[in-house]
């Protein structure tokens, strides 16, 4: 945004996540003179773009490179492995191994001028069938996760064994193709794509569902899973058959499970990819349900005065691009906050109607 | 003569490009597509050697510069009806803004001067490039020229001629 550093103008500014949505607000909050500060609970900066998505098509050094420029140019200081908590309970997530140190949220807003919350999604809708919990059932983020960490050498986390085994892969969403991939570099002896629709309504499209094919993996179309079963861990994986009804209101055809025989599959492992949803970890002391739906005071401000939410912690799982447009956004409208704030003027601009797509 | 160059062999349709062109000018210049096929991938302004836009304006609002970029002139653009660059530019590079100035396409960030394109600085791929067209040949790598068929095929008109030539 800014080829070289402006003179700073005095106030600060803390960034939670330091995935592409905090990144972007970083770059431009540096570029306009903020001292900035982020915070992030993984030990490596970069997000899902580091520790989810798979490390052939975003070249790390491309990330730790702008990292470094924002360090030593623009003065940004980066706090990992720390994460931040508000008042609720915490829940466990994929990646809390790494953290050594906790701060609270208060404490940020304390110390700041404004505070801007970019935590992503990090916690995975569970499988919701009889032995969904047996040991060897993971998330896609579970499994893919400290696969990614491995290749950091970043030890600490137990890698799921995957050369020789046989894997069966619930979805067809860009997870689950991650899943399949790394599950076949890593060495499976069969990897099975289960997904109850068929290769037209994938959300991935037919393209990666080829790509999939040709990898060497099974995509099984029009079936789902009904039960997981095994003494200790996962053994077997029952599948019924699936067929195509009317459409829903997402306009693809509804898939309803057949009477029948069921399919039986002997798998080590289940990767339930079937989504992630957002998890700000302070999601009620923000009143962020309000902010989703429109009932803001100022664009990308949350229930809280001067704390700020963008990326997919806002907008729910999307990607790269729509993140880094969230963040961009919300960094001007923190920027604008302040310095309305600064010259006493806020009270001129109360009352702005803010749009629900001003939100996206 | 400069141009943008996309190595689709390395761009993973993440669309950061379209965000940043979005944020700093409203409609973006450079826009995701996705085919039926599940192919995610940006669509941009080539600033051909031989523009068919400009060709088509019957105002010359769309001129190309000294440094090679196809840029619009604003004041010149009538707003015709037949929008006949928008249907010319086999990229489908030109946009219908709806607003004041009716169409608006990539002028590579000229004001943003030496700071050059935000989409290139932004790209967490290093997909996007500021090229000289005389160099494109020794740019494209054999598995960005077989990626960019792929779009070709899918999106882009086949007729359509290849970046450099
Ligand atoms: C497997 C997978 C593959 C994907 N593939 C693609 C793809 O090919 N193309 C694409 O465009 N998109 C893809 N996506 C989506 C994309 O990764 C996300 O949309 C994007 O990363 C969201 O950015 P974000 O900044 O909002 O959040 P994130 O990238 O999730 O970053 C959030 C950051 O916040 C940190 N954090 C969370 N809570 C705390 C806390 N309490 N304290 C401190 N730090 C915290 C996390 O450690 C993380 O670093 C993929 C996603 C997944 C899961």
């Amino acid at each position: 945004m800014c080829k070289s550093p402006p003179s700073k103008n005095g106030l600060k500014v803390a960034i939670i996540g330091a995935g592409p949505s905090g990144l972007a607000a970083t770059g431009y909050l540096a570029c306009m003179g903020y001292q900035v500060e982020v915070y992030d609970k993984l030990p490596r900066a970069g997000g899902l773009m580091t520790f989810g998505i798979p490390g052939h098509r975003i070249p790390a050094s491309n990330i730790e490179e702008s990292v470094k420029q924002l360090e030593n140019d623009y003065g940004v200081v980066f706090k990992l492995c720390t994460k931040i908590c508000g008042s609720e309970p915490m829940h466990q997530e994929a990646g809390d191994n790494y953290v050594f140190d906790y701060k609270s949220l208060g404490g940020r807003v304390e110390d700041n001028d404004a505070v801007l919350i970019c935590t992503g999604t990090w916690k995975s809708r569970k499988l919701n069938i009889s032995g969904g919990s047996l040991p060897g059932v993971y998330s896609g983020l579970e499994f893919l996760f400290p696969v990614r960490a491995a290749q950091y050498n970043i030890a600490k986390m137990e890698v799921p064994e995957i050369r020789g085994k046989n894997i069966a892969v619930i979805g067809a969403g860009f997870t689950a193709v991650d899943v399949v991939h790394s599950a076949v570099a890593e060495g499976a002896k069969n990897v099975y794509l289960i997904y109850r629709r068929t290769r037209n309504e994938a959300p991935c499209g037919t393209l990666e569902m080829d790509l999939m094919e040709k990898s060497g993996a099974k995509c099984l179309e029009l079936v789902s899973p009904v039960r997981i079963t095994g003494p200790d861990r996962v053994r077997m994986i029952e599948l019924a058959r699936c067929r195509l009804a009317d459409p829903d209101e997402s306009g693809r055809c509804r898939p309803l499970v057949c009477d029948g025989e069921l399919l039986n599959l002997e798998v080590d492992l289940v990767v339930a990819a079937i989504g992630e949803i957002a998890t700000p970890p302070f999601a009620h002391d923000l009143g962020l349900e309000d902010v989703r739906k429109g009932q803001i005071r100022w664009l990308h401000m949350t229930g809280m005065d001067s704390v700020f939410v963008a990326g997919d912690a806002l907008t729910g799982p999307s990607s790269i691009g729509k993140a880094v447009y969230s963040g961009l956004k919300a960094a001007k409208s923190l920027d604008q906050w302040l310095t309305l704030k600064r010259q006493n003027r806020l009270q001129e601009y109360t009352g702005e109607i803010i749009r629900k797509e001003d939100l996206r | 003569m400069k141009t943008l160059y996309l190595d689709y062999s390395k761009c993973i349709g993440c669309g950061t490009c379209e965000a940043v062109c979005k944020f700093l000018y409203k409609i973006p210049k450079i826009v995701m597509t996705r085919t039926s096929y599940g192919l995610t991938v940006p669509l941009y302004c080539q600033h051909c050697e031989d523009p068919k836009c400009m060709k088509v304006c019957r105002q010359k609002a769309i001129f190309k510069d000294k440094q090679g970029i196809v840029r619009l002139r604003e004041e010149l653009c009538s707003g015709c009806k037949t929008k006949n660059c928008l249907v010319a530019c086999p990229y489908v590079a030109i946009m219908c803004t709806g607003r004041e100035s009716p169409v608006s396409k990539c002028d590579m960030c000229v004001t943003r001067g030496a700071l050059g394109p935000a989409c290139v600085e932004m790209c967490p791929c290093d997909a996007l490039m500021v090229e000289d067209r005389k160099d494109l040949d020794k740019r494209e790598t054999p598995a960005a020229r077989e990626a960019y068929e792929r779009v070709r095929k899918y999106i882009i008109c086949p007729d359509c001629p290849a970046p450099g030539s």
